[in-house]
């Protein structure tokens, strides 16, 4: 079942088209990874799916209902964590999270039981009566996220959450949004920092000019440029060498000596490096160091488009 | 729109129908007869549906009545003039201004007493003929829309099949060269030789008993040049693969070089990775789209500096043209992007047009591996 279906969607802003015929499905149960350089569409899409802006062309979807025509059930299992804070700094962390809560509709003893449960997830539960002018830029975020889940919505939409923030709070968020995957939320995240999707998306969508150029697990989209990985293995005495018997070792397609550094080209979904240590240290190769040159999702982003992620 | 003019229509004759019994009791003739003929000209007016200009005619006709009848037997019948006004700009196809003006001027002519209840019948219809006015006009763009799309798809129909066309062509043409060069190849070498062979063996039976060793010298001839013939038959027949890679990698060159010479700007054409992937059709749309793109370039961009690039990577072609010249910092879809746009998607494969450091337009195409 898709939670999320785009299809043939288009934004466009007087001549500029901003989303270019996009057509996407986010599965049941997936984190999502939506990964483009600043200008790509990413939030204009995001706007259309939280019914922020208007739709040119096209549908979307949610759980297989129309989001214009059902604008009430699209808000009940949408949660939203947007890039700009949209917390209130004059409302206490509890106020913040329990004013969000009732516009979902939440009422009585299960909104305080909701509010409650959510600022205990983002590991707030004993700042309930603080207010956020204190809070430093991860609690922030964090507050921001109690927000957007304490309704306990079918899909979390996270635009860029770790913006700004120091690295424990980071992968304290990251940790939460898997905490909540694995609750039964589908995910889509968009961020700039590349490690952060390769990390924990399932399944990633690389955008640019509007138009979703690729799409995949992070293993197919690498395989999009190459399914062979070369690990380099410098060496301090390369004439105990047995270049043979490296090539023998299965998933090795060709094996080089340049200088002092060993280049062995080997299939991709292979782990061959132990196998090849072991020939290194039977041969008594003394090894100075070893790098494996794989492609990640930064080289995949950067061949297809031509551009940095960062532009 | 009709029926909604029709019952504004008939709203407010009901009103004046009633007004006018109420404040005269017992009609006079002269009422009827202005009733009776305000409702046969503005039957008249969806009757005649078919001819605009005696439609108008009607409409022109009823606001006359209506004025008419306002002068002369009741100021009432002055409310029914509005939505005729307001026909008639629609029908003439006028500004909704004007309507506004039109609807106004009656204003004028009645008396004070009879202002706000005219003011309030004339915005009324003004409304309802604005609302109308503006939903129609959706409708028809709707509609226009829709046609322009229907119309799109066929041509994308058209232009699908003519590649299919074209797969075929090409692949008959390819088979057909193949046949030629195998027959001149049979004919020039392999022919000679087997001939040559011939000869020498045929001397080599004649000589047999008068000179057997001149014989078992030709015999030696005749092997040798045999052994020549097989090794040239192996060599034509390793030579087979149809080298559609080189034709399209030499065309593209061929281009650049013809670029170069005809225009001031420096053509560069690199690639990596293995070309024999590339299908006819993919080369057919990496050409077509480097030709877009040149023109685009040439003609917009001011630029000096063209670089070809096609790679052929791992699951996908990816054919560039960089330019170095203006770009545009916001890329407005043209036909000419559009028509790359199309070429690409009849193979899967989309087209990323960027212009932050001159135009760059990147042409990706999938392609499955190991077929």
């Amino acid at each position: 079942m898709n939670v999320l279906e785009i299809r043939n969607l288009s934004k466009k802003f007087g001549d500029f088209i901003a989303v270019d015929n996009m057509n996407l499905s986010v599965r049941e149960g997936e984190i999502f990874g939506f990964l483009g350089a600043n200008g790509a569409g990413k939030s204009t899409t995001i706007n259309m799916i939280s019914s922020l802006l208007r739709i040119t062309k096209g549908e979307i979807r949610l759980l297989g209902k129309d989001i214009v025509k059902e604008s009430k059930f699209t808000k009940m299992n949408i949660g939203i964590v947007p890039q700009d804070l949209a917390i209130y700094e004059e409302m206490t962390a509890y106020e913040n999270v329990s004013f969000f809560a009732g516009l979902y509709g939440l009422r009585g003893a299960l909104l305080k039981e909701r509010t409650e449960e959510a600022l205990e997830f983002v590991g707030l539960g004993d700042k309930h009566k603080a207010l956020p002018k204190s809070f430093s830029g991860g609690m922030k975020r964090r507050l921001n996220i109690a927000c957007a889940i304490a309704h306990h919505p079918k899909l979390i939409i996270m635009d860029e959450p770790t913006v700004g923030i120091d690295p424990q709070s980071r992968n304290y968020i990251l940790n939460s949004v898997r905490k909540l995957n694995q609750m039964g939320c589908s995910v889509i995240y968009t961020s700039h920092y590349m490690e952060e999707v390769e990390e924990i998306c399932t399944r990633i969508a690389i955008v640019d000019h509007g138009k979703i150029i690729a799409e995949g697990t992070k293993e197919q989209l690498k395989s999009i440029i190459t399914d062979t990985k070369e690990t380099w293995i410098s060496v301090k005495n390369a004439d105990r060498l047995d270049l043979d018997a490296l090539k023998q070792i299965s998933g090795v397609n060709s094996v080089r000596l340049e200088e002092q550094t060993v280049k062995i080209v080997s299939r991709g979904e292979i782990n061959n490096l132990n196998w090849v240590i072991q020939v290194l240290i039977r041969d008594q190769v003394e090894i100075s160091s070893v790098e494996e040159q794989a492609p990640n999702l930064e080289t995949v982003f950067l061949t297809l488009t031509g551009r940095n992620l960062r532009d | 729109m009709e029926f909604w003019i029709i019952g504004n229509k008939a709203a407010l004759l009901f009103y004046v129908i009633f007004v006018s019994y109420s404040v005269v009791r017992g009609a006079s003739p002269w009422v009827i007869l202005a009733f009776l003929s305000y409702l046969c000209a503005n039957m008249a007016i969806p009757v005649l549906r078919k001819q605009k200009r005696l439609q108008l005619l009607a409409s022109v006709a009823s606001a006359v009545l209506v004025a008419l009848f306002a002068f002369r037997i009741n100021t009432i019948f002055i409310l029914l003039l509005p939505v005729n006004l307001y026909e008639i700009v629609l029908m003439s196809g006028g500004r909704n201004r004007f309507a506004l003006l039109l609807g106004l001027v009656p204003l004028f002519l009645i008396p004070d007493d009879e202002a706000p209840i005219y003011l309030l019948a004339a915005s009324l219809s003004l409304l309802l003929y604005y609302g109308m006015r503006v939903h129609t006009e959706k409708l028809d763009k709707i509609g226009e829309e829709k046609e322009s799309l229907r119309l799109e798809l066929q041509r994308l129909k058209q232009s699908l099949s003519t590649n299919e066309e074209y797969i075929r062509q090409s692949g008959y043409t390819i088979k057909l060269e193949e046949r030629n060069r195998l027959s001149q190849r049979i004919h020039d070498e392999v022919g000679h030789s087997m001939a040559g062979a011939l000869i020498q063996m045929e001397a080599s039976r004649r000589l047999l008993h008068a000179n057997p060793d001149k014989s078992s010298q030709l015999l030696g001839n005749a092997i040798a040049i045999s052994k020549e013939g097989l090794e040239q038959i192996r060599l034509t027949l390793k030579d087979m693969k149809p080298r559609s890679e080189e034709l399209g990698i030499h065309r593209l060159r061929l281009f650049a070089d013809e670029l170069s010479a005809n225009h001031s700007v420096n053509v560069s054409v690199t690639h990596a990775g293995d070309l024999d992937v590339i299908t006819p059709l993919q080369w057919k749309i990496v050409h077509e789209n480097a030709k877009e793109s040149v023109t685009n370039s040439l003609k917009y961009g001011g630029a000096s500096n063209i670089e070809f690039e096609i790679r052929v990577l791992n699951r996908m072609i990816q054919s560039v043209v960089a330019d170095n010249g203006r770009g545009a910092d916001k890329v407005v879809k043209g036909l000419g992007i559009v028509g790359m746009e199309e070429r690409a998607a009849s193979a899967g494969g989309t087209v990323i047009v960027d212009g932050t450091k001159g135009f760059r337009v990147t042409t990706l195409l999938p392609f499955q591996k190991g077929v």
